[in-house]
């Protein structure tokens, strides 16, 4: 038997703690987390129990106190800014809780951005941000400011930016926080088609309906993990959309 | 590099959206290059016509005055020679025009011009082989003279002889100093011509021409020169002596320009540290999201500098043709050459510097956004500020408080703001300094050392006709008799003018600004040039020689002295030797207050039959009218670079109380209140910025003009504060524009729907 491949991402003994005015407030306590690639994890718990921390982490966002931390088989959290910076170019994709779009710039400018950045051509950017913005149903919004969209157009224009360079892994930090039941519906039917295709999610949601979406369900309390289970293959209705499921865990 | 076209893709929308700031940005920084250049190419005698006149005459550096012909061949192999003009066959003729009778030297000409300091001929033609009776003038001489081409120039020969010859052309030269700074005036002719007019070989001198490979050099050339033809040299001139007297008073203009320019600069850079570091601050949002896409730290970096260096870059090019415009207006009609290269580098070089300085520290600070893009960008602190407890203390309207509260949240942006408000306030002061200044010495010129207006001298009549006619009139209040003599200074290398005015019973009313006026035989008064030439205080003793008498002069005070560099020594005609007083040479006469100096001047020669000389003297002040034209221009670029500072701190405003808009109208605020929040907090820093700045211009100013007076040799005491009204309208003005700019964003943005759940 060969052995499995490394996990996408791989967290070991992980902590976050800020300095608050000359007192230490831990933020994320020893967390050891490993991602498949494949995945839907969703990242659970109240508010201030280290969720956004550990995501931002995971992305090299935030500096990591102390422990490790692997994506695809490579430590990454001993990088610097800039090495970080460009990784995330090549293998993560974010999505925001305020959707955080370029104000200045039009939305195919939006989405073409990461791909420019990747080095791909203007032309290849184009094609891509097309492709992108067809299966989003946003097309015939490109040449649109952010600011003349709706806030579930805006998420999905965000969603199409941080798939534009078919990212390894894309961390979602509350992506429907802001939005109302119907934008969270469509939008987490967008998350769960990109994970069908075998994108790998994390995505950290205080709203358990959402949660239920995932495959695996990850809780956060104070910053330590509680809980960590798969949501049953069996129970999964893959149809379902995600008013249907209500399922409480943690 | 692989971010090169995201980047672009960046700066084009950003620059999209905020057009105005850019384009103000741009000519702030195009004003300010513009007056660097044109204060250096006023500085660097590009503006010294003879700069001009040399180079496109190919003029010669030295010229030598021989009684006879000079071994040329011996003369060009001298090291350093390059080309020899001449010899050049010389008559001094007296020129006789309305019975007035003007010195000339009338130099023998080919009928093909020279190629080494030929005459530039400006008007008329060159001499032909047929003009018998032509000359050539030159033209500064025949300016003054009024003499046209075609009209007559008949000149009388030592013999007596009288020749009536006919003008054919005006020309310019390098080869010696304008009328009447320079005489005799000069004309050329042909040489079958001037052998008519005065064929004694022994009556006349050669002149020749010696152009030098490196104009530095003149010295050991001049003296090769002295060693090879010894006592056959009458005189020599060089080309500093030229440019000397075509000097213009440009200096003081340059020095008041490069003053504004580069206070403007560092100016201009404050703007751009606000603009840059207030558009990082507004977009932290959209740089942690650049950021959290894969920007590294350098490539925001690169990106800010970019967009922001290249609009500074771009106003420098912009300002570097502006400059090139500006000094030709500024010189209108004079030849001037353009600008050396290395002060042109060192302006580019400067500027550019100062702005990518100015633009990089905000842009590392920009580069160093956390790339969470959650971060709050919110000012870190909420509590009253101790102004604000002040304005509630005095019970002020609740929106100057809240105002005056959002002044201060940003601590160092607000006194950035304020710094940045004042510069340009403090220059502006400085610049109605100056007017007042040149407007004092208009209106009192008996304050800058000039009460005479009219100097009157005898020419035809006797010294005693000329006082009795001068003193007939009603509007002459007083007449001093007055004799110049140059004086030497003790190491007798260098001869300054000493002018006896009045008698030390009753002297001349110098102004003097330090110590007593000369109130007896051997005291006199000194410009700070002198006393700076000769290293003396007042109360000190000098040995000079005076109208080569040995005199000690006891110096007892100070005047301002606009005339020669301040190297003037005055003192009363009484301490003059005999020989020099009796009779004296001119009168200067004080008039009457309100008199009409041209009136009084036609009445003298009327009443004197033409007999008398009467000449005006000419206010400094009125060679200085350019300088108004200058303030206003920098006042704009000025007014441009607060305008700049003003929009950052207003949009700063606005975009840190963006959400408190809504809490606001909540709290039950109408929309004119909020606005008056709003406005109160950009205008507070307005008012501060604007009051410290002219606090600061009114009382540097004063001195600011003495140190130039000083160091120019005019002397300290010139100086003058714009008046209280002036300050207070430039003030009111200043506060009242600012606060008309803030106040439009802010309705704007108190009218516009208010986003409550952003961020």
């Amino acid at each position: 038997m060969s052995p499995p491949p490394p996990p996408i991402v791989n967290t070991v003994n992980l902590v976050k703690i800020y300095q608050n005015g000359g007192v230490p407030v831990p933020a994320v306590r020893g967390v050891d987390l490993q991602v498949e690639a494949g995945q839907f994890v969703a990242v659970m718990g109240p508010s201030g129990s280290g969720k956004s921390t550990l995501v931002h982490m995971i992305g090299g966002l935030d500096a990591r106190t102390s422990g490790e931390i692997w994506l695809d088989g490579k430590r990454a959290d001993t990088l610097n800014e800039s090495a970080w910076a460009l990784l995330r170019r090549q293998k993560i994709g974010f999505v925001f809780q305020f959707f955080n779009l370029v104000a200045n710039m039009t939305v195919a400018d939006n989405v073409e951005l990461p791909a420019l950045l990747a080095g791909a051509s203007p032309r290849e950017a184009r094609e891509r941000r097309e492709y992108l913005l067809g299966e989003l149903g946003l097309a015939d919004r490109a040449d649109a400011a952010p600011a003349q969209l709706a806030g579930g157009e805006q998420q999905r224009v965000a969603l199409a930016r941080a798939l534009a360079n078919r990212p390894s892994l894309l961390l979602a930090d509350e992506p429907t926080g802001n939005l109302d039941s119907r934008n969270t519906r469509d939008v987490l039917r967008l998350l769960s088609e990109v994970h069908r295709d075998g994108q790998t999610i994390i995505m950290v949601t205080h709203d358990a309906r959402v949660a239920s979406l995932a495959d695996r369900v990850v809780s956060l309390l104070d910053g330590e993990i509680v809980d960590d289970g798969a949501v049953g293959p069996a129970r999964r209705r893959p149809r379902a959309t995600a008013g249907d499921v209500v399922e409480l865990r943690g | 590099m692989s971010t090169t076209r995201a980047s672009i893709r960046w700066i084009r929308a950003d620059l999209r959206v905020r057009r105005g700031q850019a384009l103000l940005t741009v000519l702030a920084v195009a004003g300010i290059v513009t007056a660097l250049i044109t204060a250096a190419t006023l500085l660097e005698d590009g503006t010294n016509p003879w700069r001009g006149l040399f180079a496109e005459s190919r003029g010669a550096h030295v010229w030598i005055h021989t009684k006879d012909a000079p071994d040329v061949t011996a003369l060009s192999r001298l090291h350093g020679v390059t080309q020899v003009a001449g010899p050049y066959r010389t008559a001094p003729v007296m020129l006789t025009m309305d019975g007035k009778k003007s010195p000339v030297a009338l130099r023998g000409m080919q009928v093909r011009p020279p190629s080494v300091a030929a005459p530039l001929i400006r008007e008329g033609r060159w001499l032909r082989s047929g003009d018998v009776d032509g000359v050539v003038v030159e033209r500064s001489f025949a300016e003054a003279l009024g003499l046209r081409v075609g009209g007559p120039f008949t000149v009388t020969a030592l013999s007596g002889a009288s020749h009536p010859l006919v003008v054919v052309g005006l020309a310019d030269t390098a080869d010696q100093g304008f009328y009447p700074e320079w005489t005799p005036g000069l004309a050329w002719t042909l040489t079958t011509t001037l052998a008519r007019v005065e064929p004694a070989l022994g009556r006349s001198e050669s002149v020749t021409g010696l152009r030098l490979a490196d104009g530095e050099d003149t010295l050991p050339v001049a003296h090769g020169a002295v060693t090879l033809l010894a006592e056959k040299i009458q005189r020599m001139s060089t080309w500093r002596e030229v440019r000397a007297s075509m000097e213009l008073d440009n200096r003081l203009l340059g020095l008041l320009l490069a003053l504004f320019g580069v206070t403007g600069l560092v100016a201009a850079a404050l703007a751009i540290v606000n603009v840059v570091g207030g558009r990082v601050l507004t977009q932290t949002r959209d740089i942690a999201t650049l950021k959290s896409l894969g920007y590294t730290r350098s490539q925001i970096f690169g990106l800010l500098m970019a967009e922001h260096g290249a609009l500074g870059l771009l106003g420098i090019a912009v300002g570097l043709v502006c400059g090139q415009i500006a000094s030709s207006f500024a010189l209108d009609g004079m030849p001037i050459l353009p600008l050396s290269s290395v002060p042109l580098l060192s302006i580019i070089g400067g500027t550019a510097a100062v702005v990518l300085v100015a633009v990089a520290l905000p842009a590392w600070r920009g580069g160093r956004t956390p790339p969470i893009p959650a971060a709050p960008a919110a000012p870190p602190k909420g509590r009253l500020s101790r102004v604000a407890r002040l304005a509630l203390l005095v019970r002020l309207p609740p929106a100057l408080v809240l105002g005056t509260r959002d002044a201060f949240t940003r601590r160092v942006p607000a006194f950035l703001s304020i710094f940045g408000l004042a510069v340009p306030m403090m220059m502006i002061t400085i610049g109605l300094g100056v007017w007042a200044t040149l407007d004092d010495f208009l209106h009192h010129p008996e304050q800058v050392g000039q009460a005479a207006a009219l100097t009157v001298r005898p020419d035809k009549l006797t010294p005693e006709d000329a006082a009795r006619i001068v003193g007939a009139d009603p509007e002459v209040q007083a007449a001093y008799p007055g004799s110049e003599v140059s004086a030497l200074e003790p190491e007798q290398t260098r001869s300054v003018l000493a002018r006896a005015v009045g008698t030390s019973a009753q002297p001349y009313p110098f102004s003097v600004v330090e110590g007593r006026m000369f109130a007896g035989r051997g005291e006199a008064v000194a410009g700070q040039g002198l006393l700076d030439l000769l290293g003396v205080k007042i109360g000190d003793r000098v040995r000079m020689t005076v109208g080569g008498t040995p005199l000690i002069v006891h110096i007892v005070g100070r005047v301002v002295e606009p005339d020669q560099d301040g190297e003037v020594l005055s003192l009363g005609l009484d301490s003059l030797a005999a020989k020099d007083a009796v009779p004296p040479q001119f009168y200067s006469l004080v008039l009457r207050p309100g008199a009409d100096p041209a009136a009084v001047r036609a009445r003298l020669l009327a009443a004197s039959d033409e007999g008398l000389e009467v000449h005006r003297v000419v206010n400094p002040a009125e060679r200085l009218e350019v300088v108004r034209v200058l303030i206003v221009a920098l006042i704009a670029v000025l007014a441009l670079l607060g305008l700049a500072n003003l929009l950052t701190a207003s949009a700063l405003g606005l975009r840190d109380h963006a959400l408190d808009l809504a809490v606001l109208k909540a709290m039950g605020l109408t929309p004119g209140q909020v606005a008056a929040t709003l406005v109160t907090g950009t205008g507070l820093l307005v008012v501060l910025g604007v009051s410290a700045g002219t606090a600061a211009g009114a009382s540097l100013v004063g001195g600011l003009i003495d140190l130039q007076g000083h160091t120019s040799g005019v002397g300290a005491g010139i100086g003058r504060t714009p008046s209280a009204l002036t300050l207070l309208v430039a003030v009111l003005v200043a506060v009242g524009a600012a606060l008309l700019v803030t106040l439009i964003p802010a309705r704007r943005a108190v009218r516009a729907q208010i986003p409550v759940a952003v961020r």
